[in-house]
């Protein structure tokens, strides 16, 4: 089975800050790591590949700095890794990405199955891995936090909605976008890294991927943020009550100010 | 400290040593060669100065390469009752079980079992994943279940903080004990108290005192989560002398030795 999982590297959770003039995300100085979701997804890859053979393509676009996070999936296990960085790639919102995306698969030969985290914890829309299903002409299923194989070309899976839950059957070529529920991702080894720190990482530009100019970056996006400005959050502190549950409890309730929703 | 009469686990300090915590090897593969021979290096200067390496896991909930794979990668000499490996309660069952078979296999015995700080890169071990009942898996468990399940082999250590609330952090102490702890190390000690005084007077089993080796004090108001008061500058080095004549006896945990600046003085 051929599979591509494709990653995001996104800002260190604990550490985004939002410049109070620009309300822009203050990336300097900021770390990176992959996307939590797509761990969820790199995992049920390698576990299937585990269990019923193929190989396991990791596919990211971004910075050149993006190949440490494709270091960490070879790390991990994966296959091959793919990184597609060009200045002209720059701007691109979801619709330009997956179309960026979509061309990287198809020059991989395409994929059996694809896989994605349900969404990228800096931008938020769960709109790349759908887009590059449409993209592709692809049948897909999001917020899956289970799945199986019915037979080799069929997958049952299970997705999570509000208040329930849906239970699908898809025919590969597929894409999935993954919950967390989906599995338990490992944690990479030292052997794994030594493993990766020589491994090769196919690096394609526009010139390698030949993209329509009108579709990629800037102009490519129809995507506009018209503004955008930080959460404002409840001031917090922590107090300490000493005494028995008791006291606890009764120092908690005349504390808390219930809305009025809820009396 | 009433903890039962019972504690027959417990063994005799045979001289004062130092357990010095390593910084350890983050994951990536940047300057990994690199990384690995400045860990190496390190680690062979305490062994080989008769002291003991700590090594710890994904401290702060930061991924960092686990002590077991560090020594068996590295080839790394283990003394006996010199390298003590941190095990908190972020694994999965079969990660817990290849790193304690693994420090078996290399001939780690002494294991420090904490919580931990964990983070959301870090699986969490469940109730069912010990065959146990209950809300969550703490240190309490853990030193429990390797003590069934490995019973003897190793010795285990257990954290005191105190700094929590005392009432609360003692009840916990007990149930570490009980569990089958047969030593204790508490969080960096900055000065004497009346709470490690009383640990030093009471604890049936083998008390490490933890020191904090950085200057910057604030830095452990930041880990521990209570504000420390540094009014003048902080010395780590006289902080340390006074402890060790004050609670004669004792070892002592460095937290934060600088190697470059402080190594020689400390264990000379």
């Amino acid at each position: 089975m051929k599979i591509i999982v494709c990653i995001k590297q996104v800002p260190a959770a604990a550490s985004v800050r939002i410049d109070p003039v620009t309300l822009q995300l203050i990336r300097e100085g900021v770390g990176s790591v992959i996307n939590p979701f797509d761990y969820h997804a790199l995992e049920a890859a390698l576990a299937l590949r585990e269990t019923a053979g193929g190989e396991v393509t990791v596919l990211t676009m971004g910075p050149p700095k993006a190949e440490t996070a494709l270091r960490e999936a070879l790390a991990l296990g994966a296959d091959r890794a793919v990184l597609l960085t060009d200045r002209a790639f720059a701007g691109s919102d979801t619709w330009a990405t997956a179309y960026l995306l979509s061309l990287a698969v198809r020059k991989l030969g395409g994929a059996d199955l694809l896989l994605c985290g349900k969404q990228a914890i800096d931008g938020d829309t769960a709109q790349v891995g759908p887009q590059l299903a449409a993209r592709l002409g692809i049948v897909q299923a999001t917020g899956v936090s289970e799945l199986r194989f019915v037979d080799g070309a069929t997958l049952e899976v299970r997705r999570m909605l509000d208040g329930g839950g849906d239970l699908l059957r898809l025919r590969l070529p597929a894409l999935l976008g993954v919950e967390r529920d989906l599995n338990r991702p490992r944690v990479p080894t030292l052997p794994g890294y030594l493993r990766a720190v020589d491994r090769p990482v196919t690096v394609w530009s526009a010139a390698e991927l030949n993209p329509d100019p009108a579709l990629i970056g800037l102009a490519g996006s129809p995507t506009r943020v018209v503004s955008s400005r930080p959460a404002e959050l409840p001031k917090r502190d922590t107090v300490l009550v000493r005494g028995s549950s008791a006291d606890g409890a009764a120092a908690i309730l005349r504390c808390w100010k219930p809305r009025k929703e809820t009396i | 400290m009433p903890v039962k009469s019972s504690q027959n686990r417990s063994y005799k300090i045979q001289k004062v040593v130092y357990q010095i915590e390593l910084p350890m090897v983050k994951h990536g593969t940047e300057n990994l060669a690199a990384r690995l021979g400045a860990f190496a290096e390190k680690y062979c200067r305490v062994i080989a100065s008769d002291h003991v390496v700590s090594l710890t896991d994904n401290a702060m909930g930061q991924l960092a390469f686990q002590g077991h794979e560090l020594l068996r990668e590295l080839k790394l000499e283990v003394p006996e009752h010199r390298v003590m490996v941190h095990i908190n309660t972020f694994h999965t069952p079969a990660h817990l079980h290849e790193i304690l078979e693994s420090c078996g296999g290399l001939g780690v015995r002494d294991l420090l079992i904490i919580s931990g700080d964990g983070s959301v890169r870090l699986p969490k071990l469940r109730p069912a994943d010990l065959g146990i009942g209950g809300e969550a898996v703490t240190s309490v468990e853990l030193i429990a279940y390797i003590r069934k399940n490995f019973s003897g082999f190793f010795r285990l250590g257990a954290a005191f903080n105190q700094y929590e609330p005392p009432d609360h952090e003692h009840a916990k102490l007990i149930r570490k004990l009980e569990a089958g702890a047969d030593f204790v190390i508490t969080q960096p000690v900055i000065a004497p108290t009346a709470e490690i005084d009383e640990l030093h007077r009471t604890l049936p089993v083998p008390l490490f005192l933890e020191a904090w080796m950085s200057p910057r004090i604030e830095l452990l108001g930041e880990c521990i989560g209570c504000q420390i008061a540094s009014g003048s500058a902080f010395d780590p080095i006289e902080v340390l002398h006074r402890l060790e004549t004050r609670y004669a006896g004792r070892s002592f945990y460095l937290a934060l030795l600088n190697f470059a600046k402080q190594f020689e003085l400390v264990v000379r």
